[in-house]
Order: C-alpha cells, then structure tokens, then sequence
C-alpha cells in the first residue's frame, strides 16, 4: 500500500493542511518585497541627490549638477520598474483567470496613468522656471504612484500597500507646497524608506 | 474512529489537491501541468484523485485549447471550497475533543 493511503491523525492531517497550503501559496503568489525593496532604494538615493543638488534654502549641499542627480534618479526608478516587471508579472504562471485579469488591468493603469501625467507635465512643464518644472515632474508622478498604490492597495486587501500610498500622497502634498527641497528630501526619506518598510513588513507576514 | 470526516478529501493525495487549489482565488484555475508539478505528483496519479473529486462535484475540470495544444484547468468548486472548510473545521473539531489517554488511533 503505498504512503498515499496511510490514515493521518488529526494533528498530522492539520499539520499537512498548513504545509502544503504554505507551498502552493508560496509557489503561486509573487514575492512583493524585492519590488518595495528596489523602489525604497531608487527613490531614497534618486531623491536623496536630488535633495543635496536643491538644499533646503536654495543653497546646494552637494555639487551635483542637476543632470547627474535626475539622471540618477530616473536610471534607478528604471531598475526598478524592471525588477517589478520580473517579479510581479507572471508569465510563466500556471494560474489563468479573475487574477490574471485583474493584474493586468492594474497593469495598464500604470501606464495610461504615467502617459497622461507625462502630456501635461510636458504641457505646463514649458511654461515653468527650471527647478519648478523638475517639481512638478517629480510630484505627478509621485502623485500617480501614490493613488495607484492605494488601488491596489484597495484591490488586492493589502494594508501596508494602502498605507504607503496614503503616505506618499501626504507627503507629496506638503513637499510640493514646501518646495523643491523639501519636496526631494520627503520622498527620499518618506517614499524611500516607507517602500523598504512595507516591504520589511510584507516579508515578515509572508514568513508568519 | 473518525466521525462525519469527509472521505472524498480523508485521503492524503486528494487533501493535498484540496488545499492547493483552495489557495486560489475564486474564478482562477490552474493549468494540469503545474499542479502536477506543485504537488509532485505522476499525471496518472493526479488524474485518477481529480476525476474522484470532479464525480463529488468538488472540482471542476475545463478542457480547452491554446493554439493547437489542448489544455486542461481545474479549479475548486464552491461546493469543493465549502467541503474543505468543513473538513477543516471537523480536523480542528477533533483535535480539541481529544483528550490525552485517546491516542487510539490506527
């Protein structure tokens, strides 16, 4: 008789119930944290150059030439997005359905969002002195990140993903009305480091 | 002795399936192959546990084509989601019941 058939007791059979749940959630579900972790990184060190080029006073505390530090900036959020892509997007998933239908529409709101957010900063962007318009590039889109994290947040019932999106939508707010400074050491610290919570936060309950 | 245990699910293999496909969201299903290779299990094998689990109406089994390649998706009925929550809750029930000198279990 082979192993299939033995009877199981009571603990065994719970104990197989919570390890094999484990393994096929494990296996199923993509692993969000290198996600947060790449996007904590890119925008605490992206904005944190940022934030020496602008100083807080309008004074530079660094000697970074502003192409450097937006150049950093972007090169990193595109590492980013690239290690999101690999993470979150699963292709080679066995899973077909409600899911897949639902990732990928939230898949395209990111891009229909940054595509509008992209004309009007190009728009309005023109009209503006040169550390105003890097502003305002910089908080559309942070703004876009913002709402599309509480989406998705509301979407798929994750709390610290709401949670970092509310955050980020108040802190884009105050440092935009701050200024420029402001503005880049907020995200640095806030988005940075709240991306690499959540997904600290993520990691831990994933392992509970 | 183990009262009202579901027999459809009290077998190691098909609880095995059970539990995998309840992790799925309802209105997902899974390709034949990756539960294969999810639960390691032969094809035979899993077929033989499916069409058990598809005859008690727990598991629904959709044969389509992708290209030219035919391909079979299971999914965990809801009367199959429901079985398991009860087959769950009866396991947990036992467990609190049993008393220490019970361990009379073949």
């Amino acid at each position: 008789m082979d192993d299939d058939e033995r009877v199981l007791s009571p603990e065994e059979t719970l104990r197989l119930i919570e390890q094999q749940g484990a393994t096929a959630a494990h296996r199923l579900m993509p692993d969000p944290v290198p996600h947060y972790l790449a996007w904590g990184v890119a925008w605490f060190v992206g904005f944190g150059v940022l934030f020496l080029h602008h100083g807080l006073s309008g004074t530079p505390y660094a000697p970074v030439p502003l192409g450097v530090a937006l150049a950093l900036l972007f090169g990193l959020m595109a590492m980013a997005m690239l290690i999101s892509a690999m993470t979150m997007w699963q292709l080679r998933s066995p899973v077909r359905g409600v899911s897949q239908e639902r990732g990928m529409m939230y898949g395209f709101a990111w891009g229909f969002g940054f595509f509008a957010m992209w004309m009007i900063a190009v728009r309005f962007g023109q009209l503006l002195p040169g550390s105003e318009r890097n502003l305002l590039w910089a908080s559309l889109s942070m703004m876009v990140v913002a709402v599309l994290y509480m989406a998705g947040g509301a979407i798929w019932l994750v709390r610290p993903m709401f949670v970092l999106g509310a955050g980020l939508a108040v802190l884009n707010a105050v440092g935009t009305a701050a200024g420029p400074g402001w503005h880049a050491l907020l995200m640095s610290v806030g988005a940075g480091g709240g991306s690499v919570v959540a997904g600290l936060v993520l990691r831990r309950r994933m392992r509970a | 002795m183990t009262p009202e245990l579901d027999p459809v699910i009290h077998a190691q293999a098909r609880l095995r399936v059970v539990v995998t496909l309840n992790t799925l969201p309802e209105g997902d299903r899974i390709a034949f192959p990756g539960l294969k290779d999810l639960l390691g299990m032969t094809a035979g094998n899993l077929s033989v546990h499916l069409s058990k689990l598809e005859e008690a109406g727990y598991v629904e089994i959709t044969k389509t084509h992708r290209g030219r390649t035919p391909v079979t998706y299971v999914a965990l009925t809801r009367r199959g989601r429901v079985a398991f929550e009860d087959y769950t809750a009866a396991i947990r029930g036992l467990l609190d019941t049993s008393v220490p000198p019970a361990s009379g279990v073949t």
